[in-house]
């Protein structure tokens, strides 16, 4: 199984509102929970991951920690326009642990995923790692 | 090198001078409202304060809110998750201090639970001849209720920049004592 949302499979951060340049958005996608990208203040916050070509999406993993509230919208075009909302979710508060959420896509078709927090349950959140399980389709 | 945003309340009774406060920091002391406008709503106005012996800095977008209860509902719904508070009185009024209580829980009531740090703020010094709140009995009652305590005066261009200086600084300390437990956790 690939990880469609890892630098290393060609995926990209095109966009993110926080930059502390210790704790870039890049950390989101290079495959470790150990590396985190951090808001810096204020809600929403979001980034968007960009992929190698369009991806049939089975499965989006998201680690983080403190998020409240968390909507995913997908494009399927490859310049990142007309996105369309697929997850809205409330998560748990974990005390002294990072978050874990899986997310069912059942083959969902994108380009680029957009992940916009929308609250917090503190003035910061991180996001340590995205995963997407997924198998990667030629461009048409 | 970062840069932090944070809203932050500014509230208090009405004319108190919360406005002439809030426009005396952002035009750096150089604009002084001698005309009283009461602020109906929200204004918002954003600076960005430089934290001192680093490269940071946290941009602070300040609501300012109105003090008058009629437009206590319309403001309330633009409080949501706010970072810091800074909360006015007016020295030569009493009155204004005794409600500082009710404004803070009114903002606390907006916070779902997290720590919002706080700034009270004892402004018209200038009137010292009319005081009728004493420094000391507005320092305890502003740490017993967690928040920082100065006193300014808007009109003099004095002190006016250390109330956002202070939730600056303090909102800094906030993210990393949180970066800290963060980096612990992963």
């Amino acid at each position: 199984m690939i990880d469609a949302a890892l630098s290393s499979s060609g995926a990209q951060v095109v966009l993110a509102t926080s930059s502390d340049e210790n704790y870039p958005p890049e950390n989101i996608i290079d495959g470790s929970t150990e590396t985190f990208w951090i808001s810096t203040g204020m809600f929403p916050q979001e980034f968007i991951i960009r992929f190698s070509g369009t991806q049939k999406i089975r499965l989006v993993t998201i680690q983080s920690y403190n998020v409240k509230n968390l909507k995913i919208q997908k494009s399927t075009f490859s310049d990142a326009t007309d996105f369309e909302g697929i997850i809205d979710k409330e998560f748990e508060h974990t005390e002294g642990q990072l978050q874990s959420n899986d997310f069912a896509l059942n083959g969902t078709r994108a380009t680029h995923l957009r992940f916009i927090i929308t609250s917090g349950f503190d003035h910061f959140v991180s996001v340590h790692r995205v995963m997407v399980e997924g198998s990667s389709e030629s461009n048409l | 090198m970062v840069k932090l945003r944070a809203k932050c309340i500014l509230v208090g009774d009405a004319a108190v001078g919360k406005s002439a406060l809030s426009q005396m920091f952002r035009s750096d002391g150089s604009h002084f409202q001698k005309n009283y406008s009461m602020t109906a709503g929200v204004e918002v106005l954003t600076r960005t304060v430089h934290i001192p012996d680093t490269s940071d800095g946290v941009e602070l977008f300040i609501f300012d809110s109105a003090g008058k209860g009629v437009f206590l509902e319309a403001c309330e719904k633009l409080w949501e998750q706010p970072a810091v508070l800074c909360l006015v009185y007016d020295i030569s009024s009493e009155q204004s201090f005794q409600n500082c209580g009710q404004w803070l829980e009114r903002v606390r009531g907006h916070s779902q639970g997290q720590h919002v740090p706080g700034v009270l703020v004892g402004n018209k010094t200038d009137l010292a001849a009319r005081r009728e709140v004493e420094s000391g009995l507005a320092q305890e009652w502003a740490e017993s209720q967690g928040l920082e305590y100065c006193e300014t005066s808007a009109k003099e261009v004095e002190n006016c920049e250390a109330p956002f200086l202070i939730l600056a600084q303090v909102f800094h300390q906030l993210y990393q004592d949180r970066l800290q437990a963060i980096q612990a956790l992963a």
